[in-house]
C-alpha cells in the first residue's frame, strides 16, 4: 500500500486526549501549569511500556532549551530531554557519563530514551542518575514562576518520590566539569544488551599532588533509590593515599555496616557481595 | 492538540488526527494495515517493530504519536524500495540469514542504520547495532555476516 | 558436499525481508471478535463461581458449559480441559474465553470477571510429588555385580531448568466457523495435532474441520502441542459466537502459560573398575506441570539418553515424570534428551577430573562404536564419528593448551574450557513412525509440468519448505520454479506427520524423494498426475518395545561436539562466553547454510540454557515473563559461534540426512558448566549457572 498516493489519515475512536506538545520552554511551563496531571514525555522509553490508556502527556521533545548540551567554566549542561545517544556522540560528555550511556538498553532506546526521563521515572535502577549521583550533579528545576538548582543527591526522597513540584520541570542536569575523570564504573546486568541493571556502581576518586579531594561512591540497583554516602566517602576526603590506605578496612566496614540491599530480580545477598567486592576493587585500583 | 500530527511516512505526508497516546506500532499495523512493523513484547525488548525515525532507530511500541508531530518515519514497506535496501535483501539472502522472519524488517532497519553511521562496520560495531533486536532462530551469525556484506558489495550506497 | 548442498536463496526470503509475510498477527481483524482467555489466578483451587460484569451486546463469555464436543484437547492423552471444569490446576489454567468486537472492552470486561474460589493445597516441588503420571525403566547387563566388583562408586544429583522456547512471534489463531465448517489457521508446527483436537472439542466431523498453518515465527517445540490447546478455545467461540474469533497471546501470557522445557532433577551412582565406567543407575524426575502433554514422549526420550553417547556395559535407568501445579511442560528442542545428557555428561567429567584423567581422553575412552549396544539393547547400525568430531573440535578450540593454560588460576578474571559429547536420536522414538505416524506424502503434477508438494509438515523458520523443493526438484531434475510449496492445510494436504523430532527432513524428506523418483518414472506430459508415498519402516532396524525399553529407539542417531571457552568474573559472578565450537553430524545437508544456521541457532540457545535462561517460579508463579527478565542472548552477549559439519550419510534418509534441527540444543549446557566449572574450581551440578550462582559458589 505504499506508493506515491497519499495514505488515508487515520481515525479514531479514542476520546478526545489531553495531551499537548510544547514548542518552547515557556510554553512548556505554562503547560506544565495549567495542566499538573500532565505526564512530562521525553523519549516515552519508560511510560510507554506502561503505556497507560488515561495517560495526558505533555510532550517536551521538541523544546529547543531542553535539547541542549553546553559547557561553562564549572558545569557541562546537559538539557534533560537530551537522548543517549546525543550525549554518547557529543564531545562534552566526559567518559564515565558516555559509559554509562553506552551500556544502557540498546541503541534505539538510547536513541529515545533522555537523562530527564531516566532521572524523573525515580528509578534506583537508572544507569545515568547513577553517574549524575557519583559526580554530585545538580538539578535545575524550573517552574513558569520560579527555578532552583538542586543537587541530584537531594532529589529523591524515596522510592519514587522527588523534589520536583507539580509544576517544576527537571530542565538541564548540570554536570561538574573538574574531578571526575579518575572514575570507575561497572554496571553488572543479567547480559551484555538490553539489560536492567541488577547492580551498578560509580566511583570517583579525585587525587591532587597525592591528597584525596574528592572520594564518591554510588550504588545502583540495590533499594528504593541510588545510594550515595557522603559522610563514608568523607573519611578519606583529605588524606593521602597511604593514610587512606590506612583508612581502607573502616570505609569498606562502614559501607558494608550501611548497605542493606534489597531482592528483586537477584538477591539480596548477591547485591551485597557484588557492592563490596566493586568497593574494594574501586579502592584497590586507586593503590588504596 | 486539534490539529492534529502532521508527520512523513515512507515519503508520503500523512495528517494523523487520531489519539496522541496511541503507539506508534498500533497506528501503523492497526490503522495504516502496515503490517511489516511486527509486535514482539511492546515493551520496548525485542525490536520486532523498529522503524526509523528522522534517520535514527527506534522501537515504534515505545513512541507516542504525538511525538511524532513533523517528524520522519520510515517502516520496512517504504525501505524495501530502495536500493539499499535491494543490497541488504540480497546480502541477507547470500547467506540464508533469514529464518522465521519476524525479527527481520526491525533487523533489516537496523542493518540500515549501522550503515547509514558507519558505510564499513566492524563485527563489534555490526552486533552492537543489531544488539537491541532480538532473534532467536540464527544465533546473530548469519545476521552479522550479512550486514559485513552489504556494506562491501553495497559500496557507495552508505 | 554432494551437489544438493549447495545453497540457494530460502523460497519464503522475499516475503519474509519485505514485511510481506502475513503472520496470524497481520490478518485484518475487521469483522473478528477478539478473544481474550479467563485464567486462573490460584495453582489450586476449585472455582466456585464465575461473577461476570454487564455485557454490552455483541460480548459474550463462554466456559466449559458450551463446548459443544468434548472438554478435552486431544494431544497424546485427554486429560487437558479446552476450559476448567471444578478445579484449576496452575497460575494460568483457563477458566473460559471472553469475546467481543472491540480489544480494549474484552479487556476491560476480562478485568471486571470476578471468579471465586476455594483454595486447595497446591504441589510444586516434582521431588516430592505424589502424582507420577509416568514412569519408564530399562536395565541391561547386571548392574549389581558390577557395583559389587567395583574399584570406586560415585554418586551424584543434578539438576535441569526450566526453559522457555521465546519464539519472536507469539501464539495466536483465527477461528472461523460458517456454514458447518470449522476453518482454524495460525502460528503452529502440526497441522493434524490440530485438526484431531479441534475436531474432537467441537464434536464436529474431521471432514468438517481444516487447519491451516499461516507464517510461523518460530517454534522449537514451543508451537507442538500448545497451539491445540489454543486452537480448541478459538474454535469453540466461533462455533458458539457464529463470529470469527482471533486470539493472539501477548507476549507475557505467551510466556506465563504456554509449555517450557520440563525441569529435571537426575541422581546417578556410576561403578568404576580398572579406571573406566562399568555401569550406571539412573534415576530422573521430570517435572510435568499440572497436564500430561507432551510429556510421556519427552520422558521417553530422556530415559533413552541415559549412559548419553558411552557404551556403559551394565545401566539401569529409571524415570519418572511428576505432576505439579505450574504451567505444563511440553516440547522444547532436545525434547527430553538435554536433560539427561546434562547429568551423564557432568558425571563423566567428575569421575574423570577425580581419576586425573583429562575429561576428554576420558569421553573418548568410553565413546560408543559401530556394533556396540545401544543403551536399550539396540545396536549402533552405523558408524560412531564422535572420535574424529571431538578431535576437529579440540583443534580447532585449541582444546589441549588451553586447558592446561587455565589449570591454576588466581585474580578476578579466570578462563575455562570443556567438552561435551552428545547425540540426538533421529526421528519418533521406537516404533512411532511406523504405528501413530504413518506418514503419507503427495506430489501433484499438473498439466503444465509443475509439482506440487502436499506434506503437513511446516516451515517455522527452519527452512523446511525450501529443503523440501531442493530435494523434489533434484530428483525430479526440474528447476527450483517448477516446484511449488505453499502453507499446509489440512484441506488440501495429507498427513505426513508432524514436525518435530528431528524427523521432517529424514523421513519425510526421504518419502518426497522417493515419490519424485517415481513421478520421474511415470512421467506424462501435458497430464496432470499424483504420486503418494506412504512411510516404511527400515529393515534393519531391531523392533523396540515400548513396555520393556528393548531395541533399536531410533534408526540411527546424529552426533555432536561442542566446546565451550567462559572467563568468570569472580567479582561479579558475570559469565563471559569467550567461544563456542560445535561439530555436527546431521548426515548430508540438504542446504549448506541452512544446515549451518540451524546449527548455530541452536548452539546459541544451548549456551543461553548453560548461562543466562532460568524461568523463575515461585509458588508455581512465573513471574520473569516478559523478554525483560526472561533473558535470551542479543547479538552482543558471545562472539560467532563457530560451526562446522561432519558428514556421516544416512543410507535411508534423502541424499544421506538425518535428524539436524534439535541436536545443536542437547551439547552446549554441559560443556558451558564444566568450562565455568574449571574456571572457577567448584564442583557444578545444575545448569543454568547463573552470575549469582558463581558468588553463592565462590563466597
Amino acid at each position: 500500500m505504499v506508493g506515491s498516493e497519499r495514505l488515508p489519515d487515520a481515525q479514531s475512536n479514542q476520546p478526545a486526549s489531553g495531551s499537548v506538545t510544547a514548542g518552547s520552554l515557556d510554553e512548556a511551563l505554562k503547560l506544565r501549569k495549567e495542566n499538573p496531571g500532565l505526564i512530562p514525555y521525553a523519549g516515552g522509553t519508560d511510560l510507554m511500556i506502561e503505556g497507560r490508556a488515561d495517560a495526558a502527556y505533555l510532550f517536551l521533545g521538541k523544546v529547543p532549551e531542553m535539547k541542549r548540551i553546553a559547557q561553562d567554566d564549572e558545569f557541562i549542561r546537559f538539557g534533560a530531554a537530551c537522548t543517549f545517544s546525543q550525549l554518547i556522540c557529543s564531545a562534552h560528555t566526559p567518559g564515565i557519563l558516555r559509559d554509562a550511556c553506552l551500556q544502557i538498553a540498546a541503541p534505539a532506546i538510547r536513541n529515545m530514551g533522555s537523562i530527564g526521563g531516566n532521572i524523573g521515572n525515580g528509578s534506583p535502577k537508572a544507569d545515568s542518575a547513577l553517574i549524575f549521583m557519583a559526580t554530585n550533579s545538580m538539578l535545575r528545576l524550573v517552574s513558569a514562576d520560579s527555578e532552583r538548582i538542586l543537587p541530584i543527591r537531594k532529589f529523591y526522597l524515596g522510592r519514587k518520590k522527588l523534589d520536583l513540584a507539580p509544576d517544576e520541570l527537571i530542565v538541564e542536569v548540570l554536570m561538574p566539569i573538574h574531578g571526575i575523570d579518575n572514575y570507575y564504573y561497572k554496571k553488572v546486568g543479567g547480559r551484555r544488551a538490553l539489560a536492567i541493571s541488577r547492580v551498578a556502581f560509580a566511583g570517583i576518586m579525585d587525587v591532587r599532588d597525592g591528597i584525596i579531594c574528592n572520594c564518591a561512591a554510588a550504588f545502583g540497583s540495590i533499594g528504593d533509590v541510588i545510594v550515595c554516602l557522603d559522610e563514608i566517602d568523607r573519611m578519606l576526603v583529605g588524606k593521602s593515599v597511604e593514610e587512606a590506605s590506612a583508612l581502607k578496612e573502616a570505609y569498606i566496614d562502614a559501607y558494608n555496616m550501611a548497605i542493606v540491599p534489597v531482592a528483586g530480580r537477584v538477591s539480596a545477598d548477591y547485591r551485597k557481595q557484588v557492592c563490596m567486592n566493586l568497593l574494594r576493587d574501586f579502592l584497590e585500583s586507586n593503590h588504596i | 492538540m486539534p490539529a492534529g500530527i502532521n508527520f512523513n511516512l515512507n515519503g508520503n505526508e500523512m495528517l494523523y488526527t487520531g489519539s496522541p497516546e496511541a503507539r506508534l506500532l498500533d497506528v501503523l499495523r492497526d490503522e495504516y494495515r502496515m503490517t511489516g512493523t511486527k509486535c514482539g513484547c511492546r515493551e520496548g525488548e525485542c525490536g520486532a517493530c523498529s522503524v526509523i525515525i528522522d534517520g535514527k532507530l527506534a522501537n515504534s511500541c515505545l513512541v507516542a504519536m504525538g511525538s511524532i508531530d513533523g517528524s520522519g518515519v520510515t517502516t520496512i514497506e517504504g525501505y524495501s524500495k530502495t536500493a539499499r535496501f535491494a543490497a541488504l535483501d540480497k546480502a541477507y539472502e547470500s547467506v540464508s540469514a533469514v529464518q522465521c522472519g519476524f525479527c527481520i524488517p526491525g533487523m533489516i532497519l537496523a542493518s540500515e542504520c549501522i550503515l547509514a553511521a558507519t558505510p564499513h562496520p566492524t563485527e563489534d560495531e555490526i552486533r552492537t547495532g543489531i544488539s537491541g533486536n532480538l532473534c532467536r532462530c540464527t544465533g546473530y551469525n548469519a545476521i552479522v555476516k550479512a550486514i559485513g556484506i552489504a556494506a562491501e558489495e553495497g559500496d557507495g550506497l552508505w | 558436499m554432494k551437489p544438493i548442498s549447495k545453497s540457494v536463496p530460502k523460497i519464503d526470503h522475499c516475503a519474509k525481508t519485505r514485511g510481506l509475510a502475513e503472520y496470524v498477527c497481520d490478518y485484518d481483524a475487521t469483522g473478528m471478535l477478539y478473544g481474550r482467555i479467563l485464567r486462573s489466578k490460584h495453582a489450586k483451587a476449585d472455582v466456585l463461581s464465575i461473577n461476570l460484569p454487564a455485557m454490552p451486546e455483541g460480548y459474550d463469555f463462554i466456559d466449559h458449559r458450551r463446548i459443544p464436543g468434548l472438554n478435552r484437547v486431544h494431544i497424546v492423552q485427554d486429560d487437558t480441559p479446552v476450559f476448567a471444569e471444578r478445579t484449576v490446576e496452575y497460575i494460568g489454567d483457563p477458566i473460559g474465553i471472553i469475546v467481543g468486537p472491540e480489544e480494549r472492552e474484552v479487556d476491560r470486561l476480562l478485568a471486571c470477571i470476578e471468579v471465586e474460589y476455594d483454595i486447595l493445597t497446591p504441589e510444586f516441588d516434582a521431588r516430592k510429588s505424589p502424582v507420577a503420571f509416568f514412569e519408564y525403566g530399562y536395565e541391561k547387563g547386571d548392574i549389581a555385580i558390577a557395583f559389587a566388583h567395583a574399584d570406586r562408586i560415585y554418586e551424584e544429583s543434578f539438576e535441569t531448568g526450566r526453559q522457555e522456547q521465546m519464539y519472536l512471534e507469539t501464539n495466536g489463531m483465527i477461528a472461523e466457523y460458517a456454514q458447518g465448517k470449522m476453518l482454524v489457521h495460525g502460528t503452529m508446527q502440526c497441522p493434524y495435532y490440530v485438526h484431531t483436537a479441534v475436531a474432537e472439542a467441537t464434536g464436529l466431523l474431521p471432514e468438517d474441520v481444516i487447519i491451516a498453518q499461516d507464517v510461523t515465527g518460530g517454534g522449537f517445540g514451543g508451537k507442538e502441542d500448545y497451539p491445540s490447546v489454543l486452537a480448541c478455545q478459538a474454535a469453540v467461540a466461533a462455533y458458539v459466537t457464529g463470529k470469527p474469533v482471533r486470539v493472539v497471546l501477548s507476549r507475557r501470557e505467551d510466556v506465563e502459560f504456554t509449555s517450557k522445557r520440563h525441569p529435571a532433577f537426575c541422581d546417578i551412582k556410576a561403578a568404576v573398575k580398572d579406571g573406566r565406567v562399568t555401569a550406571m543407575q539412573i534415576e530422573a524426575v521430570y517435572d510435568a506441570g499440572a497436564y500430561t502433554t507432551m510429556t510421556p514422549v519427552v520422558l521417553q526420550r530422556g530415559v533413552i539418553a541415559g549412559g548419553g553417547v558411552y557404551s556403559i556395559e551394565n545401566l539401569k535407568v529409571k524415570g519418572e515424570a511428576r505432576k505439579t501445579n505450574t504451567v505444563p511442560s511440553g516440547a522444547f528442542r532436545g525434547f527430553g534428551g538435554p536433560q539427561m545428557f546434562f547429568a551423564v555428561e557432568m558425571m563423566m567429567s567428575h569421575i574423570a577430573k577425580d581419576l586425573g584423567e583429562d575429561p576428554l581422553d576420558f569421553k573418548l575412552a568410553h565413546t560408543a562404536k559401530l556394533g556396540d549396544a545401544t543403551s536399550t539393547s539396540g545396536m549402533h547400525h552405523f558408524n560412531v564419528p564422535l572420535p574424529a568430531m571431538m578431535d576437529e573440535v579440540a583443534q580447532a578450540c585449541d582444546y589441549r593448551r588451553k586447558k592446561e593454560a587455565y589449570a591454576d588460576q588466581q585474580g578476578r578474571l579466570r578462563k575455562g574450557i570443556a567438552m561435551s559429547a552428545v547425540y540426538h536420536g533421529a526421528g519418533f522414538t521406537g516404533i512411532g513412525e511406523r504405528d501413530i505416524i504413518k506418514a503419507v506424502v503427495r506430489l501433484r503434477k499438473d498439466k503444465d509440468g509443475y509439482a506440487e508438494i502436499l506434506v503437513a509438515n511446516t516451515d517455522i523458520g527452519q527452512g523446511l519448505s525450501t529443503a523440501f523443493t531442493k530435494i523434489v526438484a533434484q530428483e525430479l531434475g526440474l528447476p527450483f520454479d517448477r516446484v511449488i510449496i505453499k502453507l499446509p492445510d489440512t484441506g488440501r494436504v495429507p498427513n505426513s506427520g508432524p514436525t518435530v523430532a528431528s524427523r521432517s527432513v529424514m523421513v519425510v524428506g526421504e518419502l518426497l524423494r522417493r515419490a519424485a523418483a517415481r513421478l520421474k518414472d511415470e512421467w506424462l506430459d501435458g497430464e496432470e498426475q499424483v504420486i503418494e508415498e506412504r512411510y516404511v519402516h527400515p529393515d534393519f532396524m531391531i523392533t523396540f518395545d515400548i513396555d520393556k525399553f528393548q531395541g533399536d529407539a531410533y534408526p540411527t542417531f546424529s552426533w555432536a561436539a561442542t566446546a565451550v571457552e567462559v572467563e568468570v568474573d569472580t567479582f561479579t559472578g558475570d559469565i563471559r562466553i569467550l567461544g563456542a565450537w560445535g561439530s555436527y553430524d546431521i548426515g548430508t545437508p540438504i542446504d549448506e547454510n541452512i544446515a549451518v544456521g540451524q546449527m548455530e541457532g541452536g548452539l546459541v540457545q544451548s549456551l543461553g540454557y548453560g548461562m543466562m535462561e532460568s524461568i523463575a517460579a515461585v509458588n508455581g508463579r512465573i513471574r520473569n515473563n516478559s523478554f525483560s527478565d526472561y533473558l535470551i542472548p542479543t547479538a552482543v552477549d558471545f562472539p560467532a559461534v563457530d560451526v562446522s559439519l561432519h558428514v556421516e550419510e544416512y543410507p535411508e534418509g534423502p541424499y544421506g540426512a538425518k535428524g539436524a534441527g534439535e541436536l545443536p540444543l542437547v551439547g552446549g549446557a554441559p560443556a558451558t558448566i564444566e568450562a565455568i566449572e574449571n574456571a572457577i574450581g567448584v564442583k557444578l551440578s545444575k545448569t543454568p549457572f547463573l552470575p549469582e550462582d558463581v558468588v553463592k559458589a565462590l563466597y
